[in-house]
């Protein structure tokens, strides 16, 4: 099991980059499989903390007894010991139901680097996929743009795997970035509890995002998720004055950069900080992924944010 | 520079174009494909320095090349004074002729002749020659060609523009082809100009109907003389004239209860119909109502005399044009013509002249003939001879009558002797103042009858006429022989068929003596009751200076003869304006140049005239200028402005053509525009190596 606490803090992350393979380079490798085999390299078992407690391999703590408990629970061997009654807590290992949902929008397809945002939430996707796999969790595809392209449920069926990693294949092909429809079609048709992954770049209104996102919280969904932008929609780092073209409007715009550019900074700025903080109010981990950061600290985000979910939750019982 | 197409030089609007290209290439040359534009607003386009300057030369350089095509195939070339060609240089002779009739006073459309004028005397080129006239019924000269010889170039113009301004229309009626033939014959007193064929009548009028074209027909046009019509044509208002119609002479004279009869006829373009006459200042009497239609006439009487005032004249109202709507009348006089009859016969005895002689004079309209009986032993003061205007002797006289006959003769007067015995002979001997003269009674079986009457004498000369001339009827019984050769100066007037004269005239002092060698009573002849009686009694009352030939209605215009009028030295005619004319005895009177009552103020009692507008100076209707063309007028063919502006036009652009042919600007503009072409390439060229060159290195 990796050792996610040694790498806790901006240090361990800095000296931990270095060593992590360029984007770039990952890029390069044309199957998405074995790109995210690469990544997954490092993490052979999935790791994640079940927020249910239950009988499990891994003690947690101990909590006097207190008429009600299940006596289920109780330590015999302490009750030997010290003659009074304890309940056992464990954490509880059990398999988890992961669907990721991938914005496939044109927008997506858009890159400054020699891969597009599209390549990279794929490989993202493929990643996590090939991740959870491994640990035996049971995991699901959901593609959208506009509305659903595809769906493959949670299975963790011997050659699911291929499945999902050709379904991720596809090219994006829609048009507008709009995740109302997707995801309350998500809502509807992932009826079990588990873990959703959406993978986008939240290039669409935010007006609407808190209650989409409330509809799957509601379903009682955990949700992770992963915003993926470009640098240069980050830094908008463009020289000359030229006109910009919409990929997914097809719309032409004359804007000089010099000009536009701290207007546009403030605007993503706000727009991001809108995302996050409506993520945080909701309980959904968020992380900014731009395309040039390397895959495993984007897996490394997902892992740590997970476990902080584990103790937030572990917290919050013990109070 | 001139341009043979400047349409062409609407492409140098074509320089736009580079202009726009520069603008929509700065924006739209490079174009990045961006993920989502939901944070980016537009941004104003802004010139940077460096693209000002980048691009500016270029830009120029284009705008350069679109300029030079443009031009140059708006085909410029440079326009060179035109040497004139020889015959190009023509001088007109130009009359101008202003009609002043009467007609010319309605609405304004003097002013409009006046400004008509003035534009045709002021487009006159310096070597014109120009001559001004304005005629109405005579053609009067404003301005002659050696006036305007004489004149410096500057002046001519204005001065006969202001001779113009001193015109005014008069009231005379419009004697149209008078005045154009008169026009004419003043180019054939003017030399002809060398290289100047052209010879101008120009003629501004009204044109109406009522111009006297008289003389126009079969008028021989001198040659090269072209006529240009200015007619000017008033507002089209109701006219309508009022004219005193001409009484014969012996018809009963206006009365008080009626009126002299008056025409009023109304112009063809009239509006209205309606129309009152009444006389000025018998306001309170009742107008006389009439109806005459447009283009019609109505012949009335006139409301009766007013019993007050001299001046009589007849008002036309409901009428538009005023000023031929005064009819000025003067009611005639009957004149009092004494005859005197020395003779010793009763009244009553128609065997004797006298019975008849009474009654051949009746009283006419102009004239009341009383017959003086006196008997030929009778004194006869000089007085009362010298009231008399004919004497006629049928008795011998005694010495007091005879010596007042002699100076009746002296006084230029006349003096019939009828010879109804030989027993006259002797007064004629002492009247001719011979000695004796030699007669003798013929009384044969065979009657006799004029045989040779002088027609050409005054006396004769109403009968000159074939219908008149047949003497023969009166046959004559008895007669006289008469030794005319003793008389002296006597010549006769008529012979008997049988070669006797039968009338004889000698001139006695000033005066005529006649001597009718038969009486007219029945038993002399029938001349007492042919139908040649009266008119030869009346024809000798006219020899003898009693009946003058005396008219009161004139015509602006008309001479008015006062030869018969009296023998006083001098005659004083007062003008209506109240301007005294003497004039010598025995001339004529012209200046009736203005309508109303003359008065002859020197003779007793004093005469009156009335004087009226030419009747034809009412019929206003313009006159159709094709009439004229038939009366062999040579009016200039009016070319249509359009069409001499287009050959004009013409000719100016084959002149233009021929000049750019010659000149072949547009080529050298097209070479210019190829070397900018080539210089723009490879400036363009330049600056893209020197920009990638710039670019690789990053």
């Amino acid at each position: 099991m990796l050792n996610l606490d040694s790498m806790r803090g901006p240090d361990a992350l800095e000296t931990k980059s270095a060593s992590f393979i360029n984007p770039q380079a990952l890029m390069a490798i044309r199957n998405l499989e074995l790109r995210a085999r690469v990544v997954v390299e490092g993490f052979l078992n999935g790791m994640h903390r079940s927020p249910y407690h239950g009988f499990s391999v891994e003690f947690t703590e101990y909590r006097q007894y207190s008429p009600g408990d299940d006596p289920r629970y109780l330590d015999w061997r302490l009750y030997a010991r010290t003659d009074r009654y304890y309940i056992k807590k464990f954490e509880d290992e059990t398999n988890l139901r992961c669907h990721l949902l991938v914005d496939n929008s044109r927008s997506m397809s858009y890159g400054s680097l020699p891969y597009s945002k599209a390549i990279y939430a794929n490989t993202l996707a493929a990643t996590l996929a090939y991740f959870l796999y491994l640990q035996g969790d049971a995991i699901g595809l959901l593609t959208f743009d506009a509305q659903v392209r595809e769906y493959l449920p949670a299975r963790n069926r011997t050659g699911h795997l291929r499945h999902l990693m050709l379904a991720l294949e596809k090219p994006p092909e829609g048009t507008a970035t709009d995740l109302s429809a997707p995801l309350k079609r998500a809502a509807e048709v992932l009826r079990k509890r588990g873990l959703l992954v959406l993978i986008t770049d939240l290039l669409a209104p935010i007006e609407t995002l808190e209650k989409n996102l409330t509809l799957l919280t509601a379903s009682g969904h955990e949700v992770e998720v992963f915003q993926t932008l470009d640098p240069t929609e980050l830094n908008f780092r463009f020289e000359k004055a030229v006109l910009f073209h919409d990929i997914e409007s097809g719309r032409d715009l004359y804007v000089d950069p010099a000009a536009a550019r701290k207007h546009y900074l403030q605007k993503m700025e706000t727009h991001n900080t809108a995302a996050k903080a409506i993520c945080q109010k909701l309980g959904i981990g968020y992380s900014c992924v731009p395309t040039d950061r390397p895959m495993e600290l984007a897996l490394f985000d997902f892992l740590r944010e997970r476990m902080h979910r584990g103790k937030k939750i572990k917290r919050a019982e013990r109070a | 520079m001139s341009f043979l197409a400047p349409l062409f030089l609407l492409g140098v609007a074509a320089v736009a174009w580079p202009i726009l290209f520069h603008l929509i290439r700065r924006t739209s040359r490079e174009r990045v494909t961006f993920s989502s534009l939901m944070f980016l607003s537009p941004t104003p386009p802004r010139v940077t320095r460096r693209s000002r300057l980048e691009n500016i030369f270029l830009l120029i350089l284009r705008c350069l090349v679109l300029g030079l095509l443009a031009f140059g195939f708006a085909r410029p070339f440079l326009r060179k004074p035109i040497v004139a060609s020889p015959d190009a240089k023509t001088v007109r002779q130009l009359i101008l002729l202003l009609d002043t009739s009467a007609s010319m006073r309605r609405q304004n459309l003097w002013a409009a002749a006046r400004a008509k004028a003035e534009e045709v005397l002021n487009k006159v080129s310096p070597a014109d020659r120009v001559a001004v006239f304005a005629f109405d019924r005579q053609l009067r000269t404003l301005f002659s060609f050696e006036q305007w010889n004489t004149m410096a170039a500057g002046e001519r113009v204005s001065l006969a523009i202001q001779r113009l301004g001193e015109l005014s229309p008069g009231w005379s009626s419009t004697y149209l082809g008078q005045a154009l033939t008169a026009a004419a014959e003043t180019f054939e007193d003017v030399p002809p100009e060398e290289g100047s064929a052209q010879r101008q009548i120009v003629m501004v009028s009204d044109l109406q109907e009522g111009s006297h074209l008289d003389g126009l027909q079969g008028f021989e046009w001198p040659r090269g003389v072209e006529v240009v019509i200015e007619q000017i044509k008033g507002k089209k208002t109701t006219n309508a004239g009022l004219q005193l119609v001409t009484d014969l002479e012996d018809s009963v004279p206006a009365t008080n209860e009626l009126g002299p009869r008056i025409r009023i006829s109304n112009a063809a373009d009239s509006k209205r119909e309606e129309f009152k006459v009444r006389w000025a200042g018998a306001s309170e009497s009742a107008p006389l109502d009439l109806y005459v239609p447009p283009g019609q006439s109505r012949t009335v009487s006139a409301p009766p005399l007013p019993a007050t005032g001299t001046n009589h004249h007849l008002l036309l109202l409901g009428d538009d044009d005023e000023f031929d709507n005064t009819a000025y009348y003067v009611p005639p006089k009957a004149e009092e013509v004494r005859v005197l009859y020395l003779g010793s016969e009763a009244e009553n005895d128609h065997v004797q002249p006298l019975y008849y002689l009474k009654r051949a004079f009746q009283t006419t309209r102009r004239q009341a003939v009383q017959l003086l009986l006196r008997r030929p032993d009778a004194a006869l003061s000089t007085n009362e001879a010298a009231a008399v205007h004919l004497m006629i002797v049928a008795d011998p006289l005694s010495e007091q009558p005879l010596q007042a006959a002699r100076e009746f003769l002296a006084a230029r007067k006349t003096v019939l002797v009828v010879m109804k015995n030989i027993s006259i002979t002797q007064t004629i001997a002492q009247l001719t103042g011979v000695a004796g003269v030699g007669a003798e009674e013929i009384a044969g079986e065979r009657y006799t009858m004029f045989g040779e009457v002088k027609f050409d004498h005054p006396l004769f000369a109403p009968f000159a006429d074939p219908r008149f001339s047949d003497f023969t009827k009166i046959h004559f019984w008895k007669h006289r022989r008469i030794a005319v050769d003793q008389i002296p100066g006597a010549r006769v007037l008529a012979r008997l068929d049988n070669g006797n004269p039968a009338l004889i005239e000698a001139s006695v002092g000033h005066g005529s003596l006649l001597v009718l060698c038969a009486g007219w009573q029945p038993a002399d002849s029938q001349l007492a009751l042919s139908s040649k009686f009266v008119p030869l009694l009346y024809s000798l009352l006219e020899l003898s200076g009693s009946l003058k030939p005396q008219r009161s209605q004139f015509i602006v215009g008309d001479e008015i003869s006062l030869a018969a009028t009296n023998r006083a030295p001098s005659i004083t005619v007062r003008k209506p304006d109240g301007a005294l004319v003497e004039l010598a005895a025995s001339s004529r009177f012209s200046q009736t140049d203005l309508p109303g009552v003359y008065a002859i103020t020197s003779v007793q009692p004093p005469l009156q005239v009335a004087v009226n507008l030419d009747p034809s100076e009412s019929k206003t209707s313009p006159l159709a200028v094709e009439e004229l063309e038939r009366l062999g007028l040579p009016l200039k063919k009016e070319v249509p402005k359009q069409t001499s502006r287009q050959s004009e036009k013409k000719r100016q652009h084959l002149l233009a053509t021929e000049l750019e042919n010659r000149q072949r600007l547009w080529r050298w503009f097209l070479l210019a525009a190829f070397g900018v072409v080539i210089l723009e390439t490879w400036i363009a060229a330049l600056l893209t190596r020197r920009a990638t060159t710039q670019v690789e290195p990053t």
